[in-house]
């Protein structure tokens, strides 16, 4: 056993951990944060996708221990538990989700996207979008939910008559 | 589908990592960015006795070092898209990145750990071969350097002895007078390739003065391609022979077939991706592109 | 519909549950932690087929933690069965864990429990199993060899079930045909896979009796009867919940052995019992899907008309058969539907099920449907191309126009759009249809256009399941609706939610029936401890039985509402109106009273009731399908674009004109249909699940089972016509499944057209491509 510090979500907590438990198995059982979802456990699905230092990063492929000091983001702390970050917005009104399974490894990957594109005031094509979501799969939604919540999310954050 | 039980260790320096992995030997393997590494873990496939986490050693400058550009292993895939030094010397090896994985996957997958891992279809093991890059290799008692064509031997094999990991991958810097490009396909973006070709040349007067050529897909290792390589010496830039290139590389490798495709498709690929990849490069050196 | 003009159905409606999944506030089955919880782990067999010589566990005493073992000897006699009763059917069990011989790579032989999952995992690599192989049975060709011997001891052959479905005179047909077309159309073996896998947890309470089953099912009723008979409980004393569910697709529409056996591990420790699936497990060992080979024989008069239909069906089945729709479902299912949306009258299927060493064919969105109309829609296109027809010709010239139809094998379509979406198809594609034949001079560059025109039965009734003989048995959906006396309604659904919306679209039903808004109505489902008996969600049945049971449920309440407002205004009850929480009298709006104020009268205030009336505001209605359920159809449309050197193919354009009848929410309707034509472009050109040669199989993590990513799709464009049923309380059809049936077949009629040439099989990758263009680069 190690002991680790981990700040989650603004929670610091100190913690004596088997080197082996993935950082998902932490998040979800020593922090309760259920929306850090596994779908695969072996990197190619994305839905466990968390922030690690503000990085996108597969939580089934990371172990706890490997994160000693580092902080750490989920889902929970996107929007609250109404939902209120404007990507969370967005997948609801173009219904970016079905079952919701992949959805916050989806939000995980794709806020750091439609920050950066806000930030340099760009509205980039559905192929960029989908490119940016290649590594996260939904098996719901057809993806044409997802890339329209994006579409709207950055339109929404460059406000109207911003750059093209 | 959760790894077996194995002791952590966290090196605070190249020396102590070194120490570890001497310490521990066949028992130690070293984890960077854990993308291949921990799903082969999870799935039980691998596993290692002792991880050497090696994320905090300063370990991922791109430099020029004599004549040479000196990338450190634990350069990320994603710090290659916006480095000047790679767009200007290795368009080859850049648009080989584009390939590489999903975002997520490359801001986290590591050089050091992808040559290590040598899956035979990989990216940067075939960019490596292509550009006759040393891999760097240290253990706590020395430092090797090994030719990349040296350094793949088998699928998920490397030259690499207990106690030794990567700590950086050296690639020549070519004559401002060269171009190259790298070719992909798979079944979905970001999937390892069904097959890929990569192509460096230098150039002058409007004719190839040296190529050298590289698949992946084709054997348990990247392949060279001696024959094509000079077939294409003294071609002109604006008509290579590209195709009667290709046939000859396909000519000359035996591809494997299984459920992903066929030796024959395989072979065709290659035909194929050879003519793309040499015409690329070539009207790259005619700066058209 | 008596609540007047719909005021919340047909609206685009956001989904409530959303909020809970967009925060990380759902609960799914792996969220379920009990004290004192054991973790299992599943032993399964590595080999496709063997003999159990022996199970050897002593090694797990050198474990440093407590663990628990189970093995076929302990669950002997306990198993899934799942049978039709035809004589010609021979019966299969699968043991809750194999005792003595197994039959397929993943198939449970033992389970360990430990107090950690990581040390369950631990604890099953103490366990070793002795096998002694035996010759598998690997193909459609060895199962249907009498030389081989078959799977189960007992049976004659691996020929598990053949039947034969008819009608109308076929050698009249052949003889009066001009042409006779022939073709042999394949469709590769799948899985479902939802992203969130399989569970279980499972927890008896000895003291009461009470055996509690957390599992993510669609069907949470079912599992609990099967648990019931299996082990002889209650059904009073078993709750089944099904918590947030992270898809379905039909793969979670079965009751699994490991259901039965994770209830009776919890029993027998007597510790709360979980189970995570892993993906390579899901893989392996839940179930698989498609897997078919037709071949299909059109006799077609010389100008153009199809005059009758011969098929032969095969579909390797794997070793055992699924509860509660058998072995037989699928080859029976195609038997049935492939008459289609054209008017024709002499056919006759012979259909057969074969058992192999591989994981079960289960349910999987489309059921068959997708196999079949692959093969219908291919066979049209090769007959136009044989008859030099245009492909819309052809059809349009076949397709049915009145309704409602009888067709060949006595089955009532109700009406539908299906000349009209092909109409509007053909207009919509004019200019892509120009752009492929200007192609088709390339040798490296060719685009071509394809489409798929079908119909889907759904929403089937009781006496489709009756005629089938399918342990499913019914197919009827219920809904108990409340009003409180707050005037706030809850809904407790039969139906299971795993995407679908229902906790949206089943308010907006309520809400028009009461006169409330929707946020006003709460659904509860998934636990079989509050919701009314019920199917679950399956087979294209949550809108129109769903939505027609919260109807006419809710229509009850709003009877007693209307017959307590006239009472207290002075009017008659056919004069009052319910909306917008008022109760008002018709062409006197000023004269109304709160919904809310009815609600407390009905359930407190009860002295002010009409004299004689209960006090109370619920209602329960089970609403059964059709007999011969109702009729979506569609037409589904693709635009291909080859690189003919490399077989590289990239989707253009998918276009989709679908008629579900009354639409409840146009958002979650698109969102059905573009999901599930994803899928169906996955089945079109990137999953197989592939056994090798000894039946082992090589796709088990995602990296070898490629499902769609987003860069390989393109928007998907729907188009939509309404024509309501009658056969349903709001005209509603069901549409869950549909987007999944077309893809198939108009990517492969639309490679068919780029190239050339016949495509009869599926999946259409990079090497399968590479092979149909092989005569335009040997020409070049």
């Amino acid at each position: 056993m190690i002991e680790i510090t981990l700040e989650v979500n603004g929670v610091t907590k100190t913690l004596s951990v088997e080197p082996r438990r993935l950082l998902a198995d932490v998040l979800r059982q020593e922090f309760n944060l259920c929306g850090v979802h596994i779908g695969c456990a072996h990197g190619a699905c994305g839905c466990c996708t968390v922030h690690q230092d503000g990085t996108p990063r597969l939580s089934c492929l990371t172990f706890a221990v490997q994160c000693d000091g580092a902080s750490i983001r989920t889902v929970e702390s996107l929007g609250g538990p109404t939902a209120e970050h404007s990507l969370q917005q967005a997948f609801r009104s173009e219904h970016g989700l079905q079952c919701g399974y992949c959805t916050p490894g989806f939000l995980m990957t794709l806020v750091p996207f439609v920050d950066e594109m806000v930030e340099i005031g760009r509205r980039p094509d559905d192929e960029e979008i989908r490119e940016a979501m290649s590594g996260n799969i939904c098996r719901c939604t057809g993806y044409h939910g997802i890339v329209a919540a994006v579409r709207k999310a950055i339109d929404d954050g460059l406000g109207e008559g911003s750059v093209a | 589908m959760r790894p077996a039980t194995f002791e952590y260790h966290r090196a605070t320096s190249l020396e102590h990592a070194l120490q570890l992995l001497g310490e521990f030997g066949e028992e130690a393997r070293p984890i960077a960015g854990g993308q291949s590494l921990v799903p082969m873990m999870n799935f039980r496939l691998a596993r290692p006795g002792h991880l050497v986490d090696i994320n905090r050693l300063p370990l991922n400058a791109i430099e020029i070092v004599g004549s040479m550009l000196r990338i450190g292993a634990l350069t990320r895939h994603g710090a290659y898209f916006d480095h000047p030094l790679i767009a200007r010397h290795f368009p080859a090896f850049l648009d080989a990145v584009h390939y590489i994985g999903h975002p997520t996957i490359r801001r986290n997958g590591s050089i050091g750990g992808s040559i290590s891992h040598a899956d035979p279809t990989a990216e940067l093991p075939a960019v490596a071969v292509l550009h006759d890059a040393d891999i760097v290799v240290r253990s706590a008692a020395e430092e090797r350097r090994i030719k990349a064509s040296e350094f793949f031997v088998s699928a998920y094999v490397t030259a690499l002895e207990p106690g030794e990991m990567v700590v950086a991958v050296e690639f020549p810097i070519p004559p401002a007078a060269s171009a190259g490009s790298f070719v992909e396909m798979s079944e979905r973006s970001g999937d390892f390739a069904t097959a890929s070709v990569g192509i460096v040349l230098e150039h002058e007067g409007g004719r190839i003065a040296k190529a050298a050529m590289v698949c992946s897909g084709a054997g348990l290792v990247p392949i060279r391609a001696p024959d094509v390589e000079s077939h294409l010496l003294n071609r002109a830039l604006n008509d290579p022979h590209a195709e009667e290139a290709g046939r000859i590389f396909a000519a000359s490798i035996d591809p494997v077939d299984d459920h992903i495709a066929s030796a024959a498709y395989r072979r065709s690929l290659i035909a194929e991706l050879t003519r793309r990849a040499i015409e690329t490069a070539c009207s790259r050196a005619l700066g058209r592109s | 519909m008596k609540a007047g003009r719909p005021r919340h159905i047909g609206a685009r409606v956001q989904r409530f549950e959303d909020i809970r999944l967009l925060s990380g506030s759902a609960r799914y089955i792996d969220d379920v932690r009990l004290p004192d919880m054991l973790h299992l782990m599943f032993v399964r067999s590595d080999t496709a087929h063997a003999r159990i010589r022996s199970v050897d566990t002593s090694a797990l005493s050198d474990l440093e933690f407590p663990t628990w073992v189970f093995t076929g000897k302990d669950t002997a006699g306990l198993s899934m069965k799942a049978h039709q009763d035809y004589p010609e059917m021979q019966y299969s069990e699968q043991p809750l864990l194999a005792e003595d011989r197994v039959r397929f790579v993943g198939e449970p032989v033992a389970v360990v429990l430990a107090e950690d999952a990581y040390k369950a995992e631990d604890a099953a690599e103490h366990i070793f199993v002795d096998y002694e192989p035996l010759p598998v049975v690997g193909t459609m060709e060895q199962a249907r060899d009498a030389a081989i011997p078959p799977l189960f001891d007992g049976w004659k052959s691996n020929v598990i079930v053949q039947r034969q479905m008819k009608g109308g005179d076929l050698e009249a047909a052949k003889a009066a045909a001009a042409h006779v077309v022939k073709r042999t159309y394949r469709t590769q073996r799948q899985a479902g896979v939802p992203m969130e896998g399989r569970g279980v947890v499972a927890r008896y309470d000895h003291s009461d009796r009470v055996l509690t089953v957390w599992s993510s099912t669609q069907m949470p009723h079912l599992v609990r009867t099967y648990i019931s008979e299996e082990l002889g409980l209650p059904e009073s004393r078993i709750r089944v919940v099904a918590p947030d569910v992270g898809g379905g697709f039909g793969v979670k529409g079965q009751v699994y052995a490991d259901e039965v056996l994770i209830a009776w591990v919890a029993m027998k420790t007597g510790r709360p019992v979980k189970w995570i699936e892993d993906r390579r497990e899901h893989l392996i060992a839940s179930i698989h899907a498609r897997d078919h080979e037709h071949t299909l024989e059109a006799y077609v008069s010389a100008d153009g008309r199809l005059l009758g239909l011969k098929a032969d069906i095969t579909v390797d089945n794997g070793a055992y058969s699924t509860f509660p729709f058998t072995s037989a479902g699928e080859p029976g299912m195609v038997g049935k539907v492939l008459p289609g949306p054209y008017d024709f009258h002499a056919y006759e299927a012979t259909f057969r099920a074969v058992a192999t060493n591989k994981c079960a064919i289960g349910t999987y969105r489309g059921v068959a449907r997708p196999s079949a109309v692959f093969s219908q829609e291919r066979l049209m296109d090769d007959i136009a191309t044989e008859l030099g027809m245009d492909p819309f010709e052809f059809r349009l010239k076949n397709i049915i126009r009145e309704f409602p139809y009888r067709n060949v094998l006595g089955f009532t379509y109700d009406a539908g759009s299906y000349a009209e979406s092909l109409e509007r198809m053909r207009k919509l594609l004019a200019e892509d249809v120009a752009q492929a034949a200007a192609s088709h001079g390339s040798r490296t560059k060719r685009i071509g256009v394809g489409i798929a025109c079908f119909i889907e039965q759904t929403a089937h009734g009781t006496p489709d399941f009756t005629r089938r003989r399918v342990p499913i048995e019914t197919g009827y959906i219920a809904a108990r609706v409340e009003m409180s006396p707050d005037g706030e309604v809850t809904i407790d659904l039969g139906l299971q939610n795993h995407g679908q919306g229902l906790e949206t679209t089943m308010a907006q039903v309520a809400a028009d029936a009461l006169g409330v808004q929707p946020e006003n109505v709460y659904v509860r489902h998934g636990d079989t401890l509050t919701t009314p008996y019920s199917v679950g969600t399956w087979g294209s049945r949550g809108g129109p039985l769903g939505g027609g049971a919260v109807h006419i449920a809710a229509s009850r309440i709003a009877d007693k509402l209307r017959a307590i407002a006239a009472h207290l205004l002075q009017a008659r009850p056919d004069e009052i109106e319910l909306a917008d929480g008022l109760a008002s009298v018709r062409d006197n709006p000023g004269r109304h009273i709160k919904i809310s104020r009815l609600a407390r009268i009905a359930l407190r205030n009860v002295d002010q009731l009409p004299e004689g009336m209960a006090p109370g505001l619920e209602a329960q209605f089970s609403l059964d399908g059709p007999r011969d359920g109702t009729y979506s159809n569609a037409v589904h449309a693709a635009v291909v674009e080859i690189d003919v050197p490399t077989g590289k193919m990239k989707l253009r354009r998918f276009v989709v004109i679908e008629d579900c009848g009354t639409i409840l929410n146009p958002l979650v309707v698109d969102g059905q249909v573009r999901g599930g034509v994803v899928q169906g472009i996955g089945s079109a050109m990137f999953e197989h699940f592939i056994y090798d040669g000894e039946c082992q199989p090589l796709t088990t993590s995602f990296a070898d089972y490629l499902m769609p990513l987003a860069p390989e799709i393109p928007n998907i464009e729907v188009h939509h016509i309404e024509t309501p049923t009658p056969l349903t309380p709001l005209g509603a059809k069901g549409l869950g499944e549909g987007g999944a049936i077309g893809p198939a077949a108009a990517i492969a009629n639309a490679v068919s057209n780029a190239l050339g040439v016949n495509v009869s099989a599926t999946p259409l990758n990079g090497n399968a491509i590479w092979n149909l263009s092989r005569h335009l680069r040997d020409a070049s």
